[in-house]
Formats: C-alpha cells, sequence, structure tokens
C-alpha cells in the first residue's frame, strides 16, 4: 500500500537528483578563450573531408588535424565535440564549444552572431550534373530543379543572385539535410543540378565515380572558410591569427593540406 | 555473390561504431524508461486527485509535454535552462527532457488504466472493509497496471525510436552514427545496417511485452 508509493517516489527522486547533480556543469566564467587550458572545437562529425568519422569511429579530417596542430603549437588541450549544425552558433554563446570550426563559411550574417579568423581556405558553390545532362550554365537553369544542402551557403550565394534563383522550377532551390542526399536525388533523377561547397562535392563526386557527373564552368560565386570564436573575444582571435601565419610560414599548414587535398589550396 | 560479400564485409567494418551507438541509444532508453514510469504514476495521481489545485498542475504539465516536439522539447533543457542558471550536460539534457515528455504520455495511459476500473470493484472493496488507501494499492492499481501493458508497451517502442532525437545535442546515438557512416561513403548501405538494429530491438522488446502480458493474465 503505502509503502509501494513510498518506495516509487523515493527511488525517482533519488535517480532525478543523482542524473542532475552528475549532469550539472560549473558555468564557464574567464572571459577570453585564450586563458583557457582546454579548447573545445565544435564540429559538424558528418562533414566530409573537413570533419568527419573515419571506418573506426574516430574524427579526422583536414580542419580536425588544423586544430590538433595549433592546440599542439599553444599547448592546448584540444577537445572535439559534434554538435548539430543547425545548433553551432547557439553551442558557442552558451560556451560549450569555444570554435566553430568545420568549413565554416564567412558571411555577413555570421559575423553578427561570430567572431571569424582570417580566412583560410577558399571555395566556391559549383554546379554539378548528371554527366549527359543538357545543361551548360546558369541560364539553362531556368525551369530546372535545383537541390542543395539546407542552410548551407550554397542556398546564400544562390538567393544573391536573384533572377537565375528565381528562374528555376518552383522559384526556389530544393533543400537536403545533407549534400550526399542531394546527389543521390540528382542520379535518381528527380532534381536537374545540385550547387554546393566544390570541397565537398570533389570529395563525393570522387568518391560515387567521376565519370557520372559534370561540373559548369559557370558557379555561384567564392566564398572563404573562417573559424568562428567568440564575439568580441579579439584576444582569441589576434592570437589564433597571429598562430595560423605561423603554421603556414612553417610548413605545417601547407603538410596538413597536401594530406587531405593533395596540394596546398590553403591561404 | 559480390554485394552479399561486400555487405558483409562493410557490416563487420561498421559493427564497433554501430555497438557503441546502441550503447548510447539503450543508455538514453533504459533511464528514461526507469524514471518515466514512476513518474508517470505520480502524474496520473495528480490527475485523479480530488485536489482542484493538484488536479490542475498535473493538467497544464501534461498539456505542455504532449503539446510540443520533444525535439524541441530537448533543444530547450539544453540550451534555454543555462540562461536561468541550470545547466545540464549533453547525456542529462536529453534524460531529463526524455524523462518528462514520456512521463506525461505514461501518465495518460496510467490514468486512463485507473479510471477503466469497474466502480463496482471499490464498493467490493468497502463492503470488505478496505481503507481507501488499501483499495486503491491493493485492488484497483494491480488490475490498471495489468490493463495498460499493452499501449505502455506501444510507448516503449515508440521510445526507442524516438532516441534519435537526440543527434541535435551532437549525442552519438544508432541513427546519427548511420548518417555519418551513409555522408561518408556516399553510400544507404549503413542506413539499412541501423534500420536492422532498430528492427531487432523493437522485436526484443515486444517479445519482453508480451511475456509479461502473458505472466499477469492469471485470470485467464
Amino acid at each position: 500500500m503505502n509503502t509501494l508509493i513510498k518506495k516509487i517516489t523515493a527511488f525517482s527522486l533519488a535517480a532525478l537528483t543523482a542524473f542532475t547533480l552528475i549532469g550539472c556543469s560549473p558555468q564557464k566564467t574567464s572571459t577570453s578563450t585564450l586563458d583557457q587550458a582546454t579548447w573545445v572545437v565544435g564540429l559538424d562529425d558528418s562533414f566530409a573531408p573537413m570533419g568527419f568519422r573515419d571506418e573506426k569511429g574516430e574524427i579526422v579530417g583536414f580542419d580536425v588535424d588544423l586544430a590538433k596542430a595549433l592546440g599542439e603549437k599553444l599547448g592546448k588541450e584540444i577537445k572535439f565535440q559534434p554538435i548539430d549544425w543547425s545548433m553551432k552558433e547557439t553551442e558557442l554563446k552558451a560556451g560549450n564549444i569555444d570554435f566553430i570550426w568545420n568549413g565554416y563559411t564567412i558571411t555577413e550574417e555570421r559575423k553578427e552572431k561570430v567572431s571569424f579568423s582570417n580566412a583560410y581556405l577558399n571555395n566556391s558553390q559549383i554546379i554539378v550534373t548528371l554527366a549527359d545532362s543538357a545543361i551548360e550554365n546558369k541560364a539553362d537553369l531556368k525551369g530546372k530543379t535545383v537541390g542543395a544542402q539546407s542552410q548551407s551557403s550554397a542556398v546564400t550565394a544562390m538567393e544573391k543572385e536573384t533572377e537565375v534563383y528565381s528562374s528555376f522550377k518552383g522559384g526556389k532551390a530544393v533543400t537536403f539535410e545533407s549534400n550526399d542526399q542531394a546527389l543521390m536525388d540528382l542520379e535518381a533523377g528527380r532534381i536537374d543540378a545540385v550547387v554546393a561547397d566544390e570541397i565537398l562535392l570533389r570529395y563525393y563526386i570522387a568518391l560515387k565515380g567521376e565519370e557520372k557527373y559534370k561540373i559548369l564552368s559557370e558557379d555561384f560565386g567564392n566564398e572563404q572558410y573562417g573559424v568562428g570564436m567568440r564575439k568580441d573575444d579579439l584576444k582569441m582571435v589576434e592570437a589564433f591569427n597571429k598562430a595560423y601565419a605561423e603554421m603556414k610560414a612553417d610548413g605545417t599548414i601547407k603538410a596538413i593540406s597536401e594530406k587531405w587535398f593533395g596540394e596546398d589550396i590553403t591561404n | 555473390m559480390n554485394g552479399i560479400m561486400g555487405f558483409f564485409e562493410y557490416f563487420t567494418m561498421l559493427m564497433p561504431q554501430v555497438l557503441h551507438g546502441l550503447v548510447v541509444t539503450m543508455q538514453i532508453f533504459g533511464f528514461t524508461l526507469i524514471l518515466s514510469i514512476p513518474l508517470g504514476v505520480i502524474i496520473a495521481l495528480g490527475r485523479l486527485s480530488k485536489y482542484k489545485v493538484i488536479n490542475w498542475i498535473t493538467g497544464i504539465y501534461i498539456n505542455i509535454m504532449r503539446g510540443t516536439p520533444l525535439l524541441l522539447q530537448i533543444v530547450f533543457v539544453f540550451f534555454g535552462l543555462p540562461l536561468i542558471g541550470i545547466t545540464f550536460g549533453r547525456f542529462s539534457a536529453a534524460l531529463f527532457a526524455f524523462t518528462l515528455n514520456y512521463g506525461a504520455y505514461f501518465a495518460e495511459i496510467f490514468r486512463a488504466g485507473i479510471d477503466s476500473i469497474d466502480t463496482g470493484q471499490y464498493e467490493g472493496a468497502e463492503v470488505l472493509g478496505l481503507s481507501p488507501k488499501d483499495t486503491f494499492f491493493r485492488i484497483i492499481f494491480p488490475q490498471a497496471l495489468k490493463r495498460v501493458l499493452p499501449p505502455v508497451g506501444n510507448e516503449v517502442v515508440t521510445l526507442v525510436k524516438d532516441t534519435a532525437l537526440v543527434y541535435i545535442l551532437g549525442l552519438d546515438e544508432l541513427l546519427k552514427i548511420g548518417k555519418i557512416a551513409s555522408n561518408r561513403d556516399a553510400t544507404l548501405m549503413p542506413l539499412v545496417i541501423v534500420a536492422l538494429v532498430y528492427l531487432v530491438l523493437t522485436y526484443i522488446l515486444s517479445k519482453i511485452m508480451t511475456c509479461i502480458e502473458t505472466k499477469y493474465n492469471y485470470y485467464r
């Protein structure tokens, strides 16, 4: 009778308290990330080849190697925290992560929310179709279905070219959770072209077979990748840029770029 | 056939990661179940309470928890609560949100179960001179528990699949492992493997629920 409910109540209360206490982490007090001994790099671990998981489940990638090299240089312990890409700025602002470092394109909109490092990689928004497609340039995209990753800079880049963008079938791009899904849809013939980061698309195309695709000579403009740090943490940004320049000069960056891209494509 | 061999090879390669994801999924699942069922019983009692205030509060709680998406609740617990000084870790934030959410669903199931017991049972208990407490915990509640086993089983299976929502906090649950591998290798194979794991998992759980139902079916 009474004992049953008492047991249930006591048990659930105890369990609730226990995991609340374990779960509580201290609030960040330091003002600059530079003063911390450990740096948490936030990344979308499905973002090959910048940051993703290899066959063993280890987090690897171009940006991951860069972050490790920086940590080694500045004597900081680097931790990688997988995050959902749509929550990246929120995670940074809440102090759960210290860097957004994962093929993070510098845009005016994002500059309002985070402080960017100097750009370290050039990228462009390229247009890919199937090899036998009749589409040759942006004008040919009129009335066609175009796919891109949701919330990606590809969408932002296309929106800038209003005339081309509104000429797409439906007046806008079809968006997918990942670039991989967009390419699968292209292959299935439901969409006519995919617009995405050149760095990522080249990676996927190499995996899926280059002969199947065609990259148009026209693109949706150039952009640059940067590392996001907490807004107004200028001390950190300065230290970052200085360390990066030094690593660039001593060949560390070149070696990492050659490992992932076969050549040095960094700034 | 090469395809079959390829599948097994891929399966073996992916297995360690899948198992890691399975552990995370099972942790969320197990802890949520352990915490939310008792919570559900308490809330159900609140809903049936003769005190209007308790009635009203638990009613609002259930409305909020059932009326908003679980994904939103997880985001709110992890990103919103720190603003008022309550900071959870990633795992405990997910667990907290899941427990509150599933507690509400279980509460409604238990309430329905308790409500479904015939008034004759109460009258019989009164004739036998049982106190209201004894009547509830010895006569009504055990019968209600038996009746709600099928809907509870339903929720249990749903819970397994809902655990996939913790991806929003960057936790490496099963589905996310599959999505990462699918992105990396540009193939749907990992998702097929993950689907099979979910299927096996829910099948085992359904079997367990059936066993429990049979065991408690002692009047038939």
